[in-house]
Formats: C-alpha cells, sequence, structure tokens
C-alpha cells in the first residue's frame, strides 16, 4: 500500500517537474476537415495543407496532420465526417466549415471531448472553436478605395457578386456598396451573380452587358474577373478596369493587357495557404499558448509592380498563393 | 390551325422567352435588344447540346436520367485542355480523346443500370463523383487555354448570329430526324411508352437504352469542349450548373417527364427562356433572393401551361 502510494507520488511528482517542458506537440494528431474540392482555391488550399503538415510531421512538430474532404459539399455529411474524426482521438480539428452555425453541435461534442477546434475560411460560430476570419467587408471596401484613387473624376460600376445566400457574398458586397455611398463619384448600375466562377460570370455579364452604359470599372469577388472580361470582349466594348481575384487565368490575362497596352488594374483575395495558419495555429494551442479565440487574415493583395513576381510563382490554372509559417502564425496570434 | 400550334407544347417555352426578352427591352427602351438576343443564343446552345441527351435518356422511360452531365461536361473540358495544351496540331487528338472519355462514362452509367441493377438515379450520381474525382486528380493545374481556332470557333459570330448556334441547330435537325425517322430513335419512343410492349414487338430495349446513355454522355463531352473554348479555359467547377438546366430545358420543353414522348423544338425554347429569365431579373436589379423565387414560380407556371393538355 506504502509502496503503491509511493510509487504513484513519485510518478505524480515527475509528472509535474517535466509538465511545462512536455510542453510538446510531436504526439498530436491534427485532422483536417475541409467541405469542399470542386475549384481551384480549394485545390491550392489542400496543396499547401500537404506541403506544409508533411514537413512538420517529418520534422516531428506532430505525430499526424490527416486531411478529409466531403464529396457533396452538405452539412449533414461534414457533421458525420466530425464525429469519426471525434471517435478516431485526434486531438485537434481544423475545419473549413460548409455553414456557419449547422454544424455548432457537433463542434460542441467536438470541444466536449477535449479536441481543439479552429476554423476558419468558413468558419463556425460555436464560442468553443477559434475562429481565422478572413474582413471579407474590408476586401470590398478595399477595392472601391483603389479605384477612387485610380480614377478621381469616378464612373459607373458594375459589381459581380458570388454565390447567393453564402455569408461572404454578403460582407463583400456590403463593404462594396458601403464605400461606394462614400464615394458618390461612383455608380453601381448592375449587380450579377457569378458564383466565383468564370463561366457563370462572363454568361451573366453578356446578359446584362446590352442593357447597361459605359462601365468604367467591375468590381469583383475573386474567380470572376476572367469571365467578366470575355464578356466585354465577345460584346465589342471597351475593357474597363476589372478588379482580380489572384487566380492565375486573371492574373496571365492582366499581364497580357499590360504588355500590350499598359493596363491597370489590382488584384486582391485570400491565399488558400490560409489552412496553413490554421494548422499552425491548432499547433500552438495545443502546446499551450495563450491564443484569443478570434484572429484575423492578411488579403493577398497584387499590384502593378508586384504582378510578375506573383505569377510566376503560380502554377497554371492555381491560385496566387502564401504558405504560412510557425513565425507568421505566431503573428498573427499576437496581433500584428 | 392556331388551335393546333397551341397544341404543341413547345410553343409556351418559345412564348415564355419572347415575352421576356419584350419585358427585358421594353425595361431597356430598346436599348441591347439584338446583343441581349445574340448573347442569349451564344449562351443557350450550351444547355440545347446537353439538354438534347438528357431528353433522350429521359424518354426511354421512368427513371431514367443522366445526372452525371456536369462530372462529363468538366472531365471531357479537362481532357480537351490538358491534352492538348494550347498546340493547335493537338486539337484534334484533343478532340477524340476527350469524346472517347465522356462517351466510356455513358457506356459505364449502363453497366452499373443493366448489369448492377442499380438505379439511373444513384447509377448516374455515384458515377459522376467517380469522373469529377478523376477530372481533379488529372486536371490539378487546370484552366489550361484553348488553342486558338477552337476558341475563335466557340466564340464565333456572323451578323449577330453566333456560328455554334448555327451548328448546334443542324444537330437539332438531326436529333429530331432521328427521333422520328430511323429505328434507333423510334425504339427510344416505344421503349419509353412501354418497355414491355416494346419487348414483344421485338425490340432491344437494353441496347436502347445502351445507345442513348453513352449519346447523353457523348453529347455532355461535346459542350465541355466547346464551352472550354467558348470560355477559354476548363475549370473544375464548369458544368455545376448543367445539372438542373439540362433537366429544366427538358421538362419546360414539353417532353414528357413519363417517358416515350420527346420534344426537340422546346429545348431551344426552353433553354433560350431560362437564359433570359436571368437576364431580365438582373436587368430590373432583383436581388438574388428575389431572382429565385420568380425564377421557380415563371418555371412552374410555364409548364403548367405546357402540361395542361388532355391526359391520355
Amino acid at each position: 500500500m506504502l509502496k503503491k502510494t509511493l510509487a504513484c507520488t513519485i510518478a505524480l511528482a515527475a509528472l509535474l517537474a517535466v509538465g511545462p517542458a512536455m510542453a510538446d506537440t510531436k504526439d498530436k494528431k491534427i485532422a483536417l476537415s475541409n467541405n469542399y474540392a470542386g475549384n481551384s482555391w480549394r485545390q491550392a488550399m489542400l496543396k499547401s495543407w500537404d506541403k506544409v503538415t508533411k514537413q512538420a510531421v517529418a520534422d516531428g512538430v506532430v505525430a499526424a496532420a490527416d486531411p478529409f474532404t466531403t464529396s457533396e459539399n452538405q452539412v449533414t455529411e461534414q457533421a458525420a465526417q466530425i464525429q469519426n474524426l471525434i471517435l478516431q482521438g485526434y486531438n485537434a480539428i481544423v475545419v473549413n466549415a460548409a455553414s456557419p452555425d449547422a454544424l455548432n453541435g457537433v463542434i460542441k461534442q467536438a470541444c466536449d471531448a477535449g479536441i481543439v477546434v479552429v476554423s476558419f475560411d468558413g468558419i463556425v460560430t460555436e464560442p468553443c472553436a477559434w475562429r481565422i476570419a478572413v474582413d471579407f467587408e474590408k476586401m470590398g471596401a478595399s477595392e472601391v478605395e483603389y479605384l477612387a484613387r485610380k480614377m478621381p473624376e469616378g464612373g459607373n460600376l458594375l459589381e459581380i457578386r458570388g454565390l447567393a445566400g453564402v455569408f461572404v457574398d454578403d460582407a463583400i458586397s456590403k463593404g462594396i456598396n458601403s464605400e461606394a455611398a462614400k464615394n458618390p463619384q461612383f455608380k453601381i448600375v448592375g449587380s450579377v451573380h457569378g458564383d466565383w466562377a468564370q463561366e457563370v460570370a462572363q454568361k451573366a455579364v453578356a446578359g446584362i452587358l446590352p442593357s447597361l452604359p459605359e462601365i468604367k470599372a467591375v468590381v469583383t469577388q475573386g474567380g470572376d474577373g476572367y469571365g467578366a472580361a470575355q464578356a466585354f470582349a465577345a460584346a465589342g466594348r471597351p475593357t474597363p478596369t476589372i478588379i482580380m481575384g489572384n487566380r492565375q487565368d486573371e492574373l496571365q490575362w492582366w499581364k497580357e493587357q499590360k504588355d500590350k497596352s499598359g493596363y491597370e488594374t489590382m488584384s486582391v483575395s485570400i491565399a488558400p495557404g490560409v489552412s496553413t495558419l490554421a494548422f499552425w495555429v491548432a499547433q500552438q494551442i495545443l502546446d499551450g499558448k495563450d491564443v484569443p479565440k478570434d484572429l484575423t487574415v492578411p488579403f493577398l493583395r497584387i499590384d502593378q509592380d508586384t504582378l510578375e513576381a506573383n505569377l510566376a510563382t503560380t502554377e497554371k490554372g492555381g491560385v496566387a498563393n502564401v504558405e504560412y509559417s510557425l513565425a507568421d502564425a505566431q503573428k498573427v496570434i499576437a496581433g500584428k | 390551325m392556331m388551335g393546333k400550334l397551341l397544341r404543341q407544347p413547345w410553343v409556351y417555352s418559345f412564348g415564355a422567352a419572347i415575352a421576356v426578352w419584350l419585358a427585358t427591352i421594353a425595361y431597356t427602351e430598346g436599348q441591347g435588344a439584338g446583343a441581349i438576343l445574340t448573347a442569349a443564343l451564344s449562351f443557350a446552345t450550351f444547355t440545347i447540346i446537353v439538354g438534347l441527351g438528357q431528353m433522350m435518356v429521359i424518354t426511354t422511360g421512368p427513371g431514367n436520367v443522366d445526372l452525371s452531365i456536369p462530372a462529363t461536361i468538366t472531365l471531357s473540358g479537362v481532357i480537351a485542355m490538358k491534352v492538348m495544351d494550347e498546340d493547335t496540331g493537338r486539337m484534334a487528338i484533343g478532340i477524340l480523346a476527350a469524346l472517347g472519355a465522356a462517351a466510356a462514362v455513358g457506356a459505364f452509367n449502363y453497366g452499373l443500370i443493366r448489369l448492377l441493377r442499380i438505379p439511373p438515379i444513384i447509377a448516374t450520381l455515384s458515377s459522376s463523383f467517380l469522373v469529377l474525382s478523376t477530372a481533379i486528380s488529372y486536371g490539378r493545374g487546370i484552366r489550361i487555354k484553348p488553342p486558338e481556332p477552337l476558341a475563335q470557333f466557340a466564340g464565333a459570330q456572323v451578323l449577330g448570329i453566333p456560328i455554334m448556334a448555327v451548328a448546334v441547330l443542324a444537330l437539332s435537325i438531326a436529333m429530331a430526324v432521328v427521333l422520328s425517322r430511323t429505328v434507333y430513335g423510334r425504339s427510344v419512343l416505344a421503349v419509353g411508352q412501354n418497355s414491355r410492349a416494346a419487348w414483344l414487338a421485338g425490340l432491344n430495349a437494353g441496347r436502347t437504352r445502351f445507345v442513348t446513355y453513352v449519346l447523353s454522355a457523348f453529347l455532355a463531352g461535346v459542350c465541355g469542349i466547346l464551352l472550354s473554348g467558348f470560355s477559354r479555359g476548363a475549370a473544375l467547377n464548369m458544368g455545376e450548373e448543367f445539372l438542373l438546366a439540362s433537366i429544366a430545358t427538358v421538362v419546360i420543353g414539353g417532353t414528357s417527364v413519363a417517358g416515350g414522348r420527346a420534344n426537340v423544338p422546346g429545348i431551344w425554347g426552353a433553354a433560350l427562356f431560362m437564359y433570359l429569365l436571368v437576364t431580365m431579373l438582373n436587368t430590373f436589379g432583383a436581388s438574388a433572393g428575389v431572382r429565385l423565387i420568380l425564377t421557380g414560380l415563371m418555371i412552374i407556371g410555364v409548364i403548367v401551361l405546357a402540361g395542361g393538355e388532355e391526359q391520355r
């Protein structure tokens, strides 16, 4: 009895002694729960995850970092997937969610099971989870700010929105519209939904264009600028300033126009590598660091002078990207 | 004469398309009337191509539907662009590869339905997952530009009429002739009306359906190649919007969902109607919510009108 108590005490003491030093994540397993993979942004996101986490596993930072993607982009399916991940004993789940609130139940289950949940891009509202959010309103506003500087005389704008009913679409559009209200020299004369897809944007713009007056600029949400350019060309209208969204086809088109006629615009979006930022944030939380629940991701903005450099590093059909390092994550956590 | 015309189910979809167009140009006070039609013809052709395939599948009888069309469009576009790799000299081989892959999808679909006895709706849906995954893993680097001649063909116009629309008109006429004059076309109708009666009459229902599923996938392949030429590049989500569009055009166009009755002109009316409807609501500046509600209501309206004929 005495022996046993002694052994326990020693074990406990040993545990306490090494406690802080053991703040080590090499036995920890992190999973990525992803709801969709069917576009170039998501493909780049998964690729970045693969690249950074494989290295982290090889370096012994974590034991595993496995990505899981659902096939149908549906809440029920992702909820079932997260339930499986809980049962499989992951220590942290990094999630790009199909819905900001419909997954809250299963996210709470994960938290109750002692699992760290970090949401990014498609964030969740469940308070126990961390959120790496994008200030989409600010992103929309930055487009109009750029135009206000570039063309102080103003003019007519065409707005291409994203997928109706998704909060990202509402947020970017709100940013664009409130900034346009502050700059009354600009007038939004038309608005279509391009679903963040070039083909859909091209179709919608081609349909509304004949009924519109001269357009000075097109404000977009990314993944739609190239389609808009095709629609203007097909209609034989002068090419306006089209804000781009960092897709390779958009940058390539911009570069061609720049070389031909000195075309000027800017491009802004979120780097798909934000998945790697979420990975490092999860690792830091597992490491016992004090991380605020709400973090903000920086935008990746490309301007006239950084176009070539970014185009060179973006693969055909991909999206301009940056992968985040541990140091970057620590900076974001510190709020810098 | 007029009464006879009004009994044609396709009249309603054309009527709706014209009404929507008139409403749009009334709003813009005539501005862009022709250009809107040109755009409608350009974009409707893609829906018409896959609509024709879907029409044949649906006509072969209750339960037959091809849900793998979007995935097949994507696969074909990705293969075509990747094999051609912007090289005009490789265009023919790219087209062959893409159409071959598409036809293989159709054969696979029928294999699932016939050999494994899976209902078509499940078989084609599950095969579309396989097909899309193949496209994703094969395509990784996706938006590769088409060779210039292909892009030019897909975008060419003469006097505001897209060349492609003329080609698709020829295709549609050919399909109408196939339906009414050939053994295969008549078999499709007969099998759709009563599979057992068709079998007793000595028709091979299995072979008819096999050809039909391959044809549908093949047309989706054609659409994929042309679409990636038209929008200058293939993308993983390029087929997405064609799932509902292909079925809606068939139904609005007056083809019987129960099978056995097909309607080629109706596909044209319905595809133009669907495009012009979105254009009209965009021009009016309707919000997305209003637009979706009105789209739904108008589609229901046209179907109710067109379906008003007496039951047999």
